[in-house]
């Protein structure tokens, strides 16, 4: 009997799998690395400010973030939570960093500093120093401060200023967030130096900022060819090819090129009017941190005709800009990275939609992206990724008349994401997209 | 103020009807401005002749329209604020600082500015750490402050008038330190639940108006004979905000509370501001490095590269050391509001540092609202009954 194999609703990008693969080999190839005495660093996702300087040092860094997500989605998590609660952590603090502080109380207290043998994809080693953030959330460096009750490792928490929408129009603002940004890496550099006990090869440093800014362009570039009807790239493409150009994982040359493979596939799709899913009947945006655990819940979706045409603004590269004729290294990496925080801000201000780096954006891909509808998923534990999704689903209806689905979920009790319960929530949302649409067009919008 | 209440009495009726005298004197033509966070330097806005006013929650008041733009597992203190604002408690403030003391901070900021429609509305960055360059930053942000401060107000912030403000409110600081020093016999000369009183009344009026009320119930305090009653234990609590007297009755119905270490009690006066040549750095340095909040990163050294956690504790704690000494305390509670992650963090540190002080702690955490009332009385008896 021949089983015929049934063909996925999403039609996922060819070049998307060799840029995954990259970043999987790079993360097989750090681990094996670490496992053979490299020093590694646990870095918390910085937007850009740390992880350039790192890599032009050659050090390996993990993700305690991420490893949060895999320790949850291979079942080991609840017993790191379940250790974190017993050592005094409050419950409701978000739950990948209870399970790093669970995971780091086994590793030193009960196993002497050794990797904890449940652990999955060969666990995160004792690091060297932990470089934290002040960018988008508290826990970015309470976290890691909070470790120092287990391993006795300095922490670097990387400054990361947030201006307001209108404030950031003072004359001379932005060149205070610059100067702070270059002082405050360059006595980074002098950090890292002392740690690892080698100098910073700065030629090295410059060509590894100007590649990051590369892949960041090409990679945003992409993103934009997704306001095509029918999109010709999906969210869960997005999703998995982030991290090269987020996370900076891999060769940064190889994923220049991956990545410029993906833009000529993306637009090779439009030319021959090819979409990701059969039928595209509803363009949604997805906010914030995807159902990781559940992602087959998309493919559910596509079946009834929802394309996710755009996603996660907190995972989106930089909006460009030209650095090109800025010399200093470390001021083109503060520049890109404040670009993240800020790229959006001028627009916001005209709109009075004052979330600059968190709400805004998301007006501005319902209306570029032609979006029917936004689907939030607000997580109980992940605060910072959840906040502002009220505020975004009201100012989507006020200003541009665009339905909002919420549905909860968690970053580690992942029971909270049900897909049926989601899904039996599809239908009457798709009545809403259609009446909005109607009233979209009465109002004289586009689309 | 109408009435002829002086020092606690005066106190009490100012907690029970916070905006009275603001309405009163912006009835008089000043301008009226507020500020959820001690963080503000209200040294600037005393100099200009504006009236500082602190926007709180009501723990009485069930969140209804802040629902609309924040989610309800969000500090449950920044909801409430909002909430209050949003239903136009405060309708008549002409402007309104906030400041990134903490994300959710930052973040009902822009929904809070978003939602209503005050003539003047600033926003200040600050830094998370105390090294040079944030600290540098952190002057800036001050220097533009002060810019739209001016251009708001149409007048000039001179030095002068900035360094007698600074005066100003740094004898209401000192004036605190002394009135918390009556809190140091046993049985204590002021309650906690007085002292939640007073503090907050400071909070509601012009500064000079603010240290007569102190220089009056402090001569009041010293000269009465029936003041709190001795309770079994002399009690510490270091919360983000505890600045209600419902909630500090639960912990006085049997137990003195003689240091309330939070936003709502001593944090924000137990030191003072440097004069300096540039009078905004002596302000910059005392906001954010004197002001001891969860939500600042300290270490034993700067940029250290080797790490001992028991310098770690005292470079993040050891201003209780003097305090538990002083006011010889026999037992601290970390109160902790439900989805605070700065304060969150720390609890087992902090526990740790008591414990290397030999001082029973507990950790207790509740939802800034009526309903959590009952409950956490039920806790903190039972914190009592293991010290007593
Ligand atoms: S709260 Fe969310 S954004 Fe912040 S560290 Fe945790 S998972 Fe990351
Ligand atoms: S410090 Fe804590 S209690 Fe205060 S506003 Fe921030 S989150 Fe809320």
């Amino acid at each position: 009997m021949v089983v015929e194999k049934k063909k996925k609703t999403i039609n996922r990008l060819k070049s998307m799998y060799p840029l995954r693969a990259k970043v999987n080999e790079t993360y097989l190839k750090s681990i094996e690395a670490i496992q053979a005495g490299k020093p590694a660093v646990w870095g918390m996702l910085n937007f850009y400010y740390g992880d350039p300087i790192l890599k032009a040092m050659d050090i390996e860094v993990v993700y305690p973030e991420n490893y949060g997500a895999i320790a949850a989605a291979t079942g080991v998590a609840q017993q790191y939570l379940d250790r974190a609660d017993a050592e005094g952590f409050p419950t409701h603090l978000c739950g990948y960093s209870l399970t790093t502080l669970g995971y780091a109380s086994r590793m030193m207290k009960e196993l002497n500093g050794q990797i904890p043998p449940e652990a999955p994809f060969g666990g995160m080693p004792k690091p060297l120093f932990l470089m934290a953030s002040a960018a988008i959330c508290d826990a970015r460096y309470k976290w890691f401060q909070a470790l120092g009750r287990y391993m006795d490792v300095p922490v670097w928490p990387l400054e990361a200023p947030i201006p307001g929408i209108k404030e950031f129009s003072i004359e001379g603002y932005y060149d205070k967030m610059v100067k702070l940004g270059i002082k405050h890496l360059r006595d980074f550099v002098t950090f890292v130096e002392g740690m690892v006990g080698k100098k910073m090869d700065w030629d090295r440093l410059d060509k590894t900022a100007n590649l990051m800014i590369e892949v960041n362009r090409v990679w945003h570039e992409v993103n934009e060819l997704r306001k095509a009807r029918p999109c010709p790239m999906h969210s869960r493409d997005f999703w998995s090819a982030m991290p090269a150009a987020l996370f900076l994982a891999g060769d940064l040359e190889d994923s220049l090129r991956l990545y410029q493979d993906m833009y000529k596939e993306v637009k090779d799709r439009i030319n021959s009017h090819v979409g990701t899913i059969p039928e595209e009947k509803y363009r949604l945006v997805f906010a914030e941190l995807p159902p990781w655990h559940s992602l087959a819940f998309f493919d559910k979706l596509a079946e009834r005709g929802w394309n996710f045409v755009i996603e996660s603004v907190g995972y989106h590269p930089p909006i460009p800009i030209d650095l090109s004729e800025v010399s200093d290294p470390l001021e083109r990496i503060t520049k890109f990275s404040l670009q993240f925080l800020v790229g959006y801000y001028e627009d916001a201000r005209k709109q009075n939609v004052l979330g600059g780096t968190t709400a805004y954006p998301y007006l501005k891909y319902a209306k570029e992206w032609k979006c029917d509808g936004a689907l939030l998923h607000p997580l109980i534990s992940c605060r910072s990724a959840s906040t502002h999704l009220p505020y975004v689903s009201d100012m989507l209806m006020e200003k541009l008349k665009v339905p909002s689905l919420s549905i909860e979920g968690d970053i580690v009790d992942l029971r909270l994401f049900n897909p049926e319960d989601a899904l039996a929530k599809a239908e009457p949302f798709e009545e809403t997209m259609e009446y909005y649409r109607k009233m979209r067009k009465q109002e004289g919008f586009d689309w | 103020m109408s009435s002829k209440n002086k020092g606690l009495s005066k106190a009490q009726e100012i907690y029970l009807n916070r905006s009275q005298r603001a309405r009163e004197l912006k009835a008089a033509g000043k301008k009226i401005i507020g500020y959820p966070c001690v963080y503000v330097p209200l040294e600037m806005l005393t100099a200009l002749d504006l009236v500082p006013y602190q926007t709180c929650g009501d723990i009485k008041e069930p969140v209804t329209e802040a629902d609309r733009a924040l989610p309800h597992s969000f500090c449950p203190i920044m909801r409430n604020c909002l909430d209050c604002a949003l239903k136009g408690k405060n309708d008549f403030l002409d402007g309104m600082i906030t400041i990134h003391s903490c994300d959710p901070q930052e973040k009902t900021a822009r929904v809070w500015e978003s939602y209503t429609n005050y003539p003047y509305f600033h926003f200040i960055d600050m830094p998370i750490t105390v090294r040079p360059e944030a600290l540098e930053y952190f002057k800036s942000q001050l220097n533009d402050f002060r810019k739209t401060l001016e251009a708001f107000t149409g007048k000039k912030l001179s030095a002068d008038k900035l360094e007698a403000a600074i005066k100003s409110h740094n004898q209401q600081r000192a004036l605190v330190r002394e009135l918390y020093e009556l809190t140091k016999p046993s049985p204590p000369l002021i309650s906690g639940t007085e002292m939640v009183q007073v503090l907050k009344a400071l909070t509601s009026l012009p500064v000079v108006g603010g240290n007569d009320l102190l220089t009056e119930t402090m001569s009041e305090v010293k000269n009465r004979t029936a003041g709190p009653e001795k309770k079994s234990a002399r009690l510490l609590i270091w919360s983000s905000t505890l600045d209600d007297t419902d909630i500090m009755q639960v912990f006085e119905a049997k137990a003195n509370v003689v240091m309330n270490e939070s936003c709502g009690g001593i944090r924000a006066y137990r030191s003072g501001v440097k004069f300096t040549a540039d009078l905004l750095e002596g302000l910059a340095d005392y906001y954010l490095n004197e002001i001891t909040c969860a939500r600042t990163f300290r270490q034993a050294t700067l940029g250290e590269t080797r790490k001992d956690y028991a310098r770690d504790l005292q470079s993040r704690f050891g201003y209780l050391k003097g305090i538990i000494k002083e006011w010889k305390i026999n037992g601290a509670i970390m109160l902790l509001v439900r989805y605070c992650d700065p304060f969150a963090f720390e609890m087992p540190s902090l526990k740790d540092y008591f414990d290397s002080l030999g001082v029973p702690s507990t950790y207790i955490e509740y939802d800034y609202t009526i309903g959590a009332l009952a409950p956490l009385r039920t806790r903190v008896e039972a914190f009592l009954e293991t010290i007593s």
